[in-house]
């Protein structure tokens, strides 16, 4: 009870700065002083896949910019012991010293407890690529894209692929377990019922290959059998894309069925010029490190409280735009978010510069 | 003989315990925030889950026996306690469910292993598969939480100070395998099934009715754990606990116990346990990735037979070489430190 | 049945059992699943099973030993990381060059193994759980987060999937199977007619027995491990080639995979007993469950492992219980066999054992 009445004196606390905050930095954004000791852990899903290397090359860009003395340590368990390990380094992440965990988080709500127990211990949370579901513990959400577009932007590419009269088609995800996967997914079918001009595309099955290339090849040849008149495979994985499209094409049926999904160019790139994969989507995940290392540091240096309302400003623009907003996460029920965006859809035209 | 499996023994233990010198020297070295209760509370909570279950496996592994199953068991019984609170079944109620199911599904194990004989690599796998398979069906690709207070109070809150519930259960426990383990006709049959189940036989053990209690008590013990990493964690997904039957068998072995049955102590797997805890713990803080902590383990693993195998070698050819020029009576030759399995 | 146990001994029927049982599932499948027996999904299936049947066929090898290599999966992936990342950089290697390459990186593997195993004296369960660990470690370290891809593969490469020895009427046999079924065929004739071959079962039945009477047993098991790692790496070269998108997560759990396949198809966990027919029966069983349950839309993605699970129990179970009984008949009906013998010609007793 008095832990209770604590943290929601602390809550309203948090609200009232804020609300003062965003009042000043309506004309004055919060800008970051270089130099300070900020001590702030990486922690991705697991590590040794390109995507989240690419978040690290962009947060190793703001620690140097930003002139941090202790800089970060990018961690991360092992693929097949990714929920325990997690909630392994947030546990143990005040005992290390840590200011701020930045948290691609693979454990789901799993991870909430341990995350508020560090925050009351003093390390804060700032989740980046997957929140934390019920946002318990975590400080804000740098989303990579709207969570609810992601999904009209999968149904978009399926009708621009299939034609507007549409088609059937099959999803293929990570791991049931995904969050941002069933967020995504979530997201597509909901705008699949709501508007008129996606009445034509009919999901047939949602399967799961775990984010590995062996699995999501099997699973996508058994659609194929499955399903002799499906005729696209969306797929919002980049593990699960490329062996789809790899699928598609040891079978040489790239002509009557395609991928889609989200994907890295540079491992697309040649299904997208040979038409197995025509059309895919992604956001920059160098970028995404790079903000959320610059909102971490902000927070774990004192600069921003983490509170609704307030603007800051990184130190090179993102897409063109270098001053963003804290405000409060529409796609969960509880929770604040830093939008980054855009998605770049890439096609045969782009794919190729993308991937250098 | 029996002086040879003693000093064996306290070979073993006695490295167990350098190693954990090592290790804690090391974290108290590398972290002045290591002694502190916080942190001590951190390192047990985080594995205790696991440490509860490594107790009743070592009783599966001494009997020459496996149990594959015991991670997707703990699953499976988190997924029913989600499943059964998400339909309004009283928690108190679905967790009874959750260790029933866990009792009878550890009874259908030992059925198979003990009256049919079927391997119980191939029971218990099939196990791993079909109860993990279970658990997904239950609770889909859904995230089921916002249990009772009461319950997420047991798993992340102190009882006794800062010393949470489990944690006191598992001292009770870990009491209790040793004493089973060591001095009572149960844990004598256990260890003679293990050498050998012919001699158990003709020694009066009934070794079909052992072998059942025993993968009952994992079954059961398992689901335990399960119902508990599910209110430590306040959240039960289908993949709750993936993965943990190979930290566990780790243990067990490096705790000394023989992949063929028959030899180790308890003493040496609560040695383990506590050695990869600290263990773990001190690399985390340190900023060590997961990888390199599961190859350090793995080493570790390698290395704690490896060593004392190749010291014993060595010491058993020296003593041969002295030996030979004291030419002593035939019959003396010196037996040497070796951990190798009997291979009963 | 009797005129049959007369000819063969239980253990030799297993495979026939196995066999029946194989069937008995793909004529329940081929009733719940549209177009089971075309040609192209019976394709998908049997490419599908080739890198299983070829660790496989190694892990006999050590398990017949008494001994058991959880390492397999790690090496598999491994194998695919290295040689993958070196045809991207080197994309003229010649092919034979890249197998050599990939069977000796596992060659070397598994040496470390049998090493550690044979004369290092360390129980196989423990080494190999250890360099399960150590040789992903490896691969992550070794990786740099990069994926191999397959555009940066040699065309050859990826070639080599769809490539056929031979072909009719739209079912192929392609270059993937046949180099498992050579595995097999190689393997199965090895344990029979090689002194090495029948060393690996008398070493698995009672490894003291084997050392006291002056069998290189240690050799041998090296030997064995050498070869599991071998076939290995050969298999990491088929999954480069079959998936041509390598991750750090390569091949992981395959290992369990496969020990299920040769327990399944009846090679004693214990040691001294099994042939690689009889494992690659189980390879075929595994493989072909788990694929066809993919298939059957009378199921749901969340029930599929739940059951597998059973299914295989159930199959374990049956080829248990029929052999049971298929083996007390078979020694009753020696005793008969020999007790009518005994009455017809008593002065012969002494020679019939």
């Amino acid at each position: 009870m008095k832990f209770r009445s604590t943290v929601a004196a602390g809550m309203s606390a948090a609200l009232l700065v804020g609300m003062l905050g965003g009042a000043v930095s309506a004309q004055d954004p919060v800008v970051a002083t270089p130099g300070q000791d900020v001590k702030m852990m990486l922690l991705p899903k697991f590590l040794g896949i390109l995507p989240f290397d690419q978040a690290n090359q962009g947060a190793m860009e703001a620690a140097t910019e930003l002139a941090n003395p202790s800089a970060f340590d990018f961690v991360g368990p092992t693929a097949e012991n990714s929920v325990a390990g997690q909630i392994e380094f947030m546990t143990n992440a005040p005992t290390g010293g840590y200011k701020v965990v930045m948290l691609s988080n693979n454990a789901g709500d799993q991870i909430g407890p341990v995350a508020a127990a560090a925050v009351a211990a003093g390390t804060k949370v700032v989740t980046w690529d997957s929140p934390i579901p019920t946002a318990e513990g975590e400080s804000v959400f740098i989303a990579q894209v709207d969570f609810t577009e992601t999904g009209k932007v999968m149904a978009d590419m399926a009708l621009s692929i299939l034609g507007e009269d549409g088609g059937k088609f099959a999803i293929l995800s990570a791991s049931p377990d995904a969050a941002n996967q069933n967020a995504w997914i979530a997201a597509m079918q909901e705008a699949l019922a709501s508007d008129p001009k996606y009445a034509g595309l009919e999901l047939l099955e949602t399967v799961y290959g775990d984010d590995q290339s062996e699995k999501s090849y099997e699973q996508a040849q058994a659609l194929l059998s499955k399903y002799p008149d499906m005729e696209l495979i969306m797929a919002p994985t980049s593990v699960g894309i490329v062996a789809a499209a790899k699928a598609l094409q040891d079978e040489g049926l790239c002509d009557s069925v395609k991928v889609s999904g989200l994907g890295v160019p540079a491992e697309m790139v040649e299904y997208t010029l040979n038409g197995c994969a025509p059309e895919f989507a992604l956001w920059s995940f160098v970028d995404l490190g790079y903000l959320t290392y610059y909102v971490s540091y902000l927070i774990g240096s004192g600069a921003l409280q983490g509170a609704e309302g307030e603007v800051f400003k990184v130190g090179r623009p993102i897409s063109g735009n270098d001053t963003f907003t804290i405000t409060k996460d529409p796609t969960r029920d509880a929770g604040l978010r830093v939008l980054m965006g855009p998605f770049t859809v890439y096609n045969a035209e782009n794919v190729e510069a993308a991937a250098k | 003989m029996s002086a040879d499996i003693r000093r064996r023994l306290i070979g073993w233990e006695g490295l167990l315990l350098v190693f954990l010198v090592v290790v804690l020297g090391f974290n108290m070295a590398t972290n002045p925030r290591y002694l502190e209760i916080g942190n001590q509370v951190n390192l047990f909570t985080l594995g205790i889950e696991k440490s509860i279950v490594i107790l009743v496996m070592a009783f599966v592994i001494m009997t020459g026996e496996i149990d594959l199953s015991v991670a997707s068991m703990m699953g499976l019984a988190a997924a029913v306690v989600a499943a059964l609170f998400e339909q309004g079944v009283p928690m108190e109620i679905a967790v009874l469910v959750a260790l029933a199911v866990g009792l009878g599904f550890g009874l259908i194990n030992g059925f198979f292993v003990a009256i049919v004989g079927i391997p119980s690599l191939a029971v218990t796998l099939a196990g791993y598969i079909g109860f993990r398979g279970l658990a997904r069906l239950l609770v889909e690709d859904r995230s089921v939480g916002s249990f009772p207070d009461w319950f997420t109070a047991l798993g992340q809150d102190g009882l006794l100070g800062p010393i949470t519930g489990p944690m006191l259960l598992y001292l009770v426990m870990a009491i209790l395998a040793v004493t089973i383990m060591h001095f009572t006709g149960f844990g004598r049959s256990t260890i003679v099934i293990g050498n050998s189940v012919s001699v158990a036989r003709f020694s009066g053990v009934r070794v079909a009715r052992v072998k059942i209690a025993i993968f009952a008590a994992s079954g059961l013990i398992a689901a335990l754990a399960g119902v508990l990493i599910a209110a430590r964690l306040g959240a039960v997904r289908a993949s709750t606990a993936d993965g943990f039957e190979l930290d566990i068998i780790t243990v067990v072995l490096l705790g000394g116990v023989s992949i063929f049955g028959g030899s180790g102590t308890m003493i040496g797997v609560l040695l383990s346990s506590i050695l990869v805890l600290n263990l773990r713990n001190g690399l985390v803080i340190a900023g060590i990735t997961g990888n390199t902590q599961t190859g350090i383990i793995g080493l570790l693993l390698i290395l704690s037979v490896l060593v004392p195998n190749l010291v014993g070698a060595g010491r058993e050819r020296f003593r041969r070489r002295a030996a030979d020029r004291a030419a002593p009576p035939p019959g003396t030759s010196g037996e040497g430190v070796s951990v190798r399995p009997s291979g009963g | 049945m009797d005129a049959l146990l007369r000819r063969f001994r239980p253990e030799q029927l297993r495979e026939l059992i196995l066999l029946l049982v194989i069937v008995g599932m793909v004529v329940f499948f081929a009733t719940q699943i549209d177009q089971y027996l075309a040609a192209r999904p019976v394709n998908r299936i049997t490419t599908g099973l080739a890198i299983t049947a070829v660790v496989a066929v190694g892990q006999v090898l050590v398990v017949l030993t008494r001994n058991i290599d959880l390492s397999v999966g790690s090496s598999v992936g491994l194998v695919a990381y290295v040689v993958g990342t070196l045809l991207t950089r080197w994309t003229e290697m010649p092919p034979l060059v890249a197998v050599g390459l990939s069977v000796g990186i596992g060659v070397l593997l598994g040496a470390i193994n049998g090493l550690l195993v044979a004369y290092g004296r360390v129980p196989s369960i423990i080494a190999t759980l250890g360099t399960l660990a150590l040789y992903r470690v490896v691969l992550v370290e070794f990786s740099g987060a990069k994926t191999v891809t397959t555009a940066d593969l040699p065309d050859w490469l990826n070639d080599i999937p769809s490539a056929n020895v031979a072909s009719f009427e739209g079912y192929d046999l392609r270059v993937m199977v046949a180099v498992a079924l050579v595995a097999v065929i190689i393997g199965q004739l090895m344990l029979r007619y090689l002194s090495f071959g029948r060393r690996l079962y008398a070493i698995g039945s009672n490894p003291d027995a084997a050392r006291v009477s002056g069998l290189p047993a240690r050799r041998d098991v090296f030997l064995a491990f050498t070869l599991c790692g071998a076939l290995a790496g050969l298999a990491g070269f088929m999954f480069l080639v079959r998936f041509g998108n390598i991750t750090v997560t390569a091949a992981q759990g395959l290992e369990l995979q496969v020990v299920a396949a040769v327990v399944v198809g009846g090679v004693a966990i214990a040691g001294g007993s099994g042939s690689m027919v009889g494992a690659f029966m189980g390879v075929l069983l595994i493989e072909i469950l788990q694929q066809s349950l993919l298939r059957w839309a009378e199921i749901s993605e969340f029930v599929k492992d739940a059951i597998l699970g059973l299914l295989i129990l159930l199959a374990v179970a049956t080829d248990t219980v029929v052999l049971g009984r298929l083996r007390e008949r078979w020694v009753r009906i020696r005793r008969r066999d020999q007790e009518e013998r005994l009455a017809a010609a008593p002065g012969e007793a002494a020679d019939v054992r």
